[in-house]
Parts: structure tokens; sequence; C-alpha cells
């Protein structure tokens, strides 16, 4: 009987976490994507109760959170639903707009500190050419990282979430560590 | 180089990827093929000030009228391309 048990966007059963001074690294396998875009004219939705943030932001509401992408357009995570139907939880909460699953195209990896902001804002120097304020908490933008196309999402003060193509996971996850075990050997 | 992104503020350059001059958004009536003829394959080459089009390719994917000092690489003004196109001027 063959092994139909699915594997994480890094090729294992289970996810990655790893360590590196103040930061852990954590691949997310259960995150459920969906992007909504507005139709011409339309008005936003406020799917599951949350008010779809502005150009820079980021917002987090209890179901979903959700992600500003480009005029109209956001990326809803849905986290622990990444086996779900996601566009048919979020449809009804949406009428009228255009749904697109984007769950397994992306890999996260939530980044989480244990000194404050300044192992992430060290990071954040590091790895994206952004203004610092670009990246304050509650905020999220899409930009280049390693020549990747990533969205970079500051959710607390200690907290920063990466997602990235989830082909190139690993590419994703070495640029990330090396600079990570990079700070923590500078400390 | 930095970009001044009317909704995400300055942005670096590397995000975006460059068309060339905005007057590619009003092209002419196609019933005079000779001023399209010189609408696609002729452009000024102006030392001064270039009104031009940027893609935010790796951002918002939204384009961008960007007004640049060819001379001095300054750029003075950058305006959202669906913004101009709904306002109907040039």
């Amino acid at each position: 009987m063959p092994d139909l048990s699915p594997l994480c966007a890094l090729g294992a059963f289970d996810s990655r976490s790893e360590r590196f001074g103040a930061l852990r690294l954590t691949e997310v396998p259960d995150l459920g994507l969906v992007s909504i875009a507005l139709r011409k004219g339309a008005e936003a939705p406020a799917p599951f109760g949350l008010a779809l943030p502005g150009p820079g932001a980021w917002a987090e509401g209890a179901t979903a959170s959700a992600l500003w992408t480009g005029p109209g357009q956001w990326l809803l995570e849905l986290p622990g639903q990444g086996a779900a139907d996601v566009v048919g939880l979020v449809a009804p909460e949406a009428p009228g707009c255009s749904l697109t699953e984007q769950t397994d195209g992306w890999a996260c990896i939530e980044i989480t500190s244990t000194a404050g902001a300044a192992p992430l804002e060290a990071l954040r120097e590091r790895l994206v050419n952004l203004a610092p304020g670009t990246l304050a908490p509650g905020h999220g933008t899409r930009t280049i990282l390693h020549h990747m196309s990533v969205l970079v999402i500051r959710r607390a003060p200690d907290r920063l979430a990466v997602l990235g193509m989830r082909s190139a996971a690993d590419s994703l996850w070495h640029a990330l560590s090396e600079t990570a075990a990079r700070l923590e050997t500078q400390e | 180089m930095l970009i001044p992104h009317p909704l995400l503020g300055l942005r670096d350059a590397q995000e975006f990827t460059y068309l060339g001059d905005a007057s590619l958004m009003s092209p002419p009536p196609s019933d005079d093929p000779e001023a399209l003829e010189r609408h696609v394959h002729l452009r000024d080459n102006p030392a001064g000030l270039l009104r031009e089009l940027w893609f935010h390719e790796q951002g918002d994917r939204s384009w961008l009228v960007v007004t640049r000092d060819t001379r001095t690489h300054e750029i003075l003004g950058a305006e959202l391309a669906t913004d101009i196109r709904r306002e109907g001027a040039r």
C-alpha cells in the first residue's frame, strides 16, 4: 500500500522548527490561504467580521487575518484550515468577490523572538530593503528576498511571518536560517 | 534608486520593471497607420523631465507614472496610472 500521507513544504511529514539564539523559525503547514479581489466598483466585504486593511497593512481577526496585496486585493489567512475547502468557507463571507485558493501555493515560515523586536529588526535590515515603518507591527507587504517574491507580515513586535513560493521553500528556509545563524554568532 | 509609491511610500527600484514613456498610455486613433507606427516605434529621448511608466512587479502590481529628470535621476513624483486614466487626462 503506497504511503499517501501529505508532506510539509520542506519535504518532511512534520513541520521543521529550529532555534537560532533569540530567534525561532517554524514552518507552518496548516495555513489556509485565499485571495480576495474586488470586481470593478464593488464595495469591500467584511469576511468573518474582519475589516479589510488598507495599503501596507495587515489585520487580524478571530477566524481569519487579511493582508493588503494590491488595490482592491487581499490575501486572507485561515489558520488551521490548510486541508479545508477554503474558497467554500470564504465564499458566503465575500459575496460578489473573485476568490482564488492559494493554500499550498505558499510556504509559511513564522519567526518568533524571545528578546523583543531587536532581533527581528536586525533580520529585516539584512534581508529586505524596506523602510522600518513598512514592517511595523500590524503591517505587511510583498517584496523581494534573495531574488524571491515573498510576503512579509509583522504580526506582533516579536513575531514575523514570511510567505514564499512553496516550490522554493528550501531556498527560503536557507536564506532565513543562514541569516539568523549569523546574527546568533554575532551576539 | 527609490520610487515614491503613492500608496506604499519609498520602495526600492529593484521591485519595479520599467516600460518607458508614459505617452504609451494614450494610443492615437487606429485609423491613422502612420501615427500608430510613430506611437509604437518612435520615442523622444529628452535630457530633462520625462514621464515614464514603472510597474511594481514585486509589490502591489500597480502601474505608476513616474516623473524623472533623466540628467540627474531625480524623481519629482509618482502617481498611480489608474488614477490618471480615471481622470481621463494624458
